[in-house]
């Protein structure tokens, strides 16, 4: 069995004015995508950044590669996790290749300057989400889907072997949502892992081997795809009447009504 | 980048020479640049000397310094508060700079005791915000920002307290403080130095910026130390902003307006714009004295008159060709 | 770098060689060389010293320029500031900014032997750097009248023209003494004099224009007040009701500032119609010129007198 990659142990994440949810405990091992379901508010987002060190656990921790979180510099955490988020800010105009390249910074050291091989290696990530000539667009300029592409593009480029995206295909349409899908599924089988945010139970459905799911309430449950992803189960954590059926052997679930 | 670098800050070194040039050449008595050359290598007659080295010398790099120091300090201001109407003043420190200056004219002390004012008043106010800020919980830029308006504010109302009891024999010196003066302006030397030391320490922090302009979450997912690099950046502007308001008053617009100029023209990397703004808001200073000396002369006008002049329709032509 | 070789502020190596000339001079009678200086205090407290009278001065207050054409030195002024304009003669000299903030490169090139400042009213920051640069400066700071006659003899003396400057000194003196034996001691008149009106402003006791209104006899109802130059509510004015209510304005025909008064009925000032004008270049500048409008103040609150009620005390 492959080494884990990221280990939760007894975590319970911090939400302000909310009692703690359940405390999790399982491992994220290289070659696994982990899904995480759950309605609006259970914590999804809150939870990567946890993984991701950007906010303290309310009790528990997070190790990666056996070390604890909490006392790994952050530049080595960046080198090993990359973390695309849910929302971009416009902060200063910026270009797609900037943008891009940004993903190289926990590499370099504050005097050095960007390599040909970095410029390379944003180019080609680029090229992989299909942004390949529009390198020196102003980042303001571009549509929702191509913000979350070049966001994805970045991660790239950090090149981590633990990609934590929250909601990656939320602003895709569904040609580029399959195409990113399919580049995450190849990082991971290349030895790397991933864990995203999904509010599509079919895409998890489809994309993951294991899926958490995020109660209201606090509570968790995790497994295999195909242990936790029945229709009791999904109807109690949307508390929403689901109707079951099947699409080229992976089940899909559709509201009822 | 390096080679971009190199050709833009040797551009900005030249006209930054042209600059101090033209402002040795210009004012109420003509000097020609001959003259001017010949007093630099020594000669020349004792007018011309007194003229070009005692009198336009020190004020042209005191200049060239506060205008460097300002544009810098905006350029810092800016990230930190992921704000682009942040200026140099935003957080007060020019409010406890002026609040100090101001009380030691009343008590009619001595230039190097009124600077020294200046300064305790700066660095004051730059703790006194940042403590509050901080508070019980964790700052945030806007939390900054606010409780730096607010200090402003207070500094403001005793301004005008100050102005308000003072002797009107004192109030044209304490206007002129408060519009910017460089005419007293003697000893540019450390002004430089803070200048070079800031810009040097702050160049290895330029990628971290550029990650940091970006929000402070995504910094942190980038492998930067947010809280460190923002308390640094925090005391960089302070400490340059402190210095150009001890030695000229408080000069307006040229911290907010600079930064912008040079990332319209630049893009946003802040290791060229951190270096680039310490010579434009040099170069764009010094033209502006010289102006402001030299067009109702014998008449003076505020410094900030001209920079105001010089930028806003500089300004409004790049905003307007940008995208 | 300094300007001693065309401005001498203390003995140069060339005086030395004079002093040697005339060794015989000075051994025997205790320095010819040094009767050839000028001394005088100013109101610094400060010793200028001149190696002989000033033939090229620089005025930095307007009232200091009609001093020095007061005591025959007008033509020697080779700049001065904005507003010199009287005598006539003085808006033809060259300026050199205004007395708040000056060109300190015209007055270095003008190459003065001396420059007269006014102590509050120049930049001080400024004229210590004349100084620095070598320029000899003589200040300023005319409280009382008899500091106007003390400088006129002293900037007489710095220009070589001691007679002509005690003889205006005296005549200076004369006129006040005449002014206070007839006005003095007659009954008091509580006024309020108006020197600005936006913020509103008056003078205390302290201020020249106060020494004038105890030289009429009136009584300066705010004359207390520890600022030169108090600034005051109108609400104050009201409360103090004044007998008499005197005022400059912005021009040297305006009358719009005391005229403003006559909205309060109820004022004493007002019932008695007694608001009056003095053209504020007569009054507010520190010249002989002063003693004018200090005849015309002395002639208001002699009207002011006159229109007392019968039945008043």
């Amino acid at each position: 069995m492959s080494e884990p990659l990221l280990q939760l142990e007894d975590l319970v994440i911090h939400i302000p004015g909310r009692p703690d949810g359940s405390a999790l405990r399982f491992e994220v091992r290289s070659g696994q995508c982990w899904g995480i379901l759950g309605p609006n508010g259970a914590g999804k987002t809150t939870l990567l950044h946890t993984l991701a060190g950007l906010r303290a656990p309310r009790s528990g921790g997070v190790r990666l590669n056996g070390r604890k979180l909490g006392g790994i510099p952050r530049r080595d955490v960046a080198r090993q996790t990359a973390l695309v988020f849910q929302d971009h800010h416009d902060g200063f105009p910026a270009t797609v290749l900037e943008t891009a390249l940004i993903g190289r910074h926990p590499y370099l050291r504050p005097w050095d300057v960007e390599s040909a091989d970095d410029m390379a290696m944003a180019r080609a990530a680029l090229q992989q989400v299909d942004l390949a000539g529009l390198e020196s667009r102003l980042v303001g300029t571009l549509s929702g889907g191509e913000r979350q592409r070049l966001a994805i593009a970045t991660a790239l480029t950090q090149d981590p072997r633990l990609f934590l995206l929250d909601e990656p295909v939320s602003h895709l349409d569904l040609h580029h949502q399959v195409a990113v899908l399919e580049i995450v599924r190849k990082r991971v089988s290349k030895g790397c892992a991933a864990v995203m945010s999904l509010h599509d139970v079919n895409i998890a459905a489809r994309h993951c081997d294991h899926v958490l799911l995020l109660y209201q309430d606090g509570g968790a449950r995790w497994g295999p795809v195909n242990e936790m992803l029945q229709l009791q189960v999904l109807e109690r954590l949307y508390a929403q009447p689901l109707v079951q059926g099947e699409a080229g052997g992976a089940p899909v679930f559709v509201p009822k009504g | 980048m390096s080679g971009r670098l190199a050709t833009i800050l040797s551009v900005l070194c030249l006209a930054a020479a042209a600059a101090i040039g033209i402002s040795l050449m210009l004012g109420s008595v003509p000097v020609s640049p001959v003259d001017v050359g010949t007093v630099l290598t020594g000669g020349g007659d004792p007018l011309h000397q007194a003229l070009v080295l005692e009198l336009r010398l020190p004020r042209t790099l005191a200049a060239f310094a506060t205008g460097g120091l300002l544009a810098v300090a905006g350029a810092l201001m800016q990230v930190l508060l992921r704000n682009p109407l942040a200026d140099p003043y935003v957080l007060g420190i020019s409010g406890g700079a002026a609040v100090g200056a101001l009380l030691s004219m009343l008590a009619g002390l001595a230039t190097a005791v009124v600077s020294g004012a200046a300064f305790a008043g700066a660095l004051l106010s730059t703790l006194l915000v940042f403590g509050l800020a901080h508070g019980t919980g964790s700052w945030t830029p806007v939390r900054l920002l606010l409780t730096g308006v607010v200090v402003a504010a207070g500094w403001g109302a005793l301004i005008s307290f100050i102005l308000a009891v003072a002797p009107g024999a004192e109030l044209p010196g304490m206007l002129y403080w408060l519009m910017g003066d460089l005419s007293h302006a003697r000893h540019p030397g450390p002004a430089w130095i803070v200048l070079a030391i800031v810009v040097l320490l702050a160049w290895p922090l330029g990628r971290s910026l550029n990650v940091l302009a970006r929000g402070a979450l995504q910094a942190a997912a980038l492998g930067v130390s947010v809280r460190p690099l923002e308390w640094i950046v925090y005391l960089l502007a302070a400490v340059l902003t402190a210095t150009a308001v001890t030695l000229a008053g408080t000069v307006g617009f040229v911290g907010l307006i600079v930064p912008h100029m040079l990332r319209l023209v630049l893009g946003n990397d802040q290791r060229i714009i951190l270096p680039a703004a310490a010579l434009a808001g040099g170069i764009l200073l010094t033209l502006a004295d010289t102006l402001s000396r030299t067009v109702i002369a014998p008449q003076q006008l505020p410094v900030g008159v001209i920079t105001a002049l010089l930028g806003v329709p500089v300004f409004l032509y790049l905003l307007h060709r940008s995208r | 770098m300094s300007l001693v070789r065309f401005v001498s502020t203390r003995p140069g190596p060339w005086l030395w060689l004079l002093s040697l000339l005339a060794g015989s001079a000075v051994l025997a009678g205790g320095g010819a060389a040094v009767q050839a200086e000028i001394r005088v205090t100013d109101d610094s407290h400060r010793e200028v010293r001149l190696a002989e009278p000033a033939h090229r001065i620089v005025s930095l207050s307007p009232h200091l320029t009609e001093l020095l054409f007061e005591v025959g030195a007008g033509d020697r002024i080779v700049g001065t500031v904005s507003f010199s304009d009287h005598p006539e003669a003085a808006r033809q000299i060259p300026r050199v900014g205004n007395a708040g903030q000056l060109d300190l490169e015209r007055i270095l090139a003008l190459q003065p032997d001396l420059v007269v400042a006014w102590r509050s009213g120049n930049p001080a920051r400024q004229v210590a750097r004349l100084e620095a640069l070598g320029l000899t400066v003589y200040y300023n700071e005319p409280r009382r009248l008899s500091d106007l006659a003390d400088t006129l003899e002293r900037l007489a003396v710095l220009t070589g023209s001691s007679e002509t400057g005690a003889a205006q000194a005296a005549q200076l003196r004369e006129r006040s003494r005449k002014l206070a034996t007839r006005y003095a001691h007659r009954p008091a008149v509580p006024l309020f004099y108006q020197i600005w009106d936006d913020p509103l402003m008056t003078v205390n006791d302290q201020h020249l224009i106060g020494e004038l209104i105890a030289l009429c006899g009136g009584k300066n109802l705010f004359g207390e007040l520890p600022a030169l130059v108090p600034r005051l509510s109108r609400e104050a004015v009201l409360a103090a009701d004044p007998e008499v209510i005197v005022g400059g304005g912005s021009g040297e025909d305006n009358r719009a500032w005391v005229d403003g008064w006559r909205r309060w009925s109820g004022l004493t000032a007002v019932r008695r119609d007694n608001l009056f004008f003095i053209p504020p270049s007569l009054i507010q500048r520190q010249t002989p010129r002063i003693l004018d409008g200090a005849e015309m103040l002395c002639e208001y609150l002699d009207e002011a007198r006159a229109r007392r009620p019968e039945t008043a005390p």
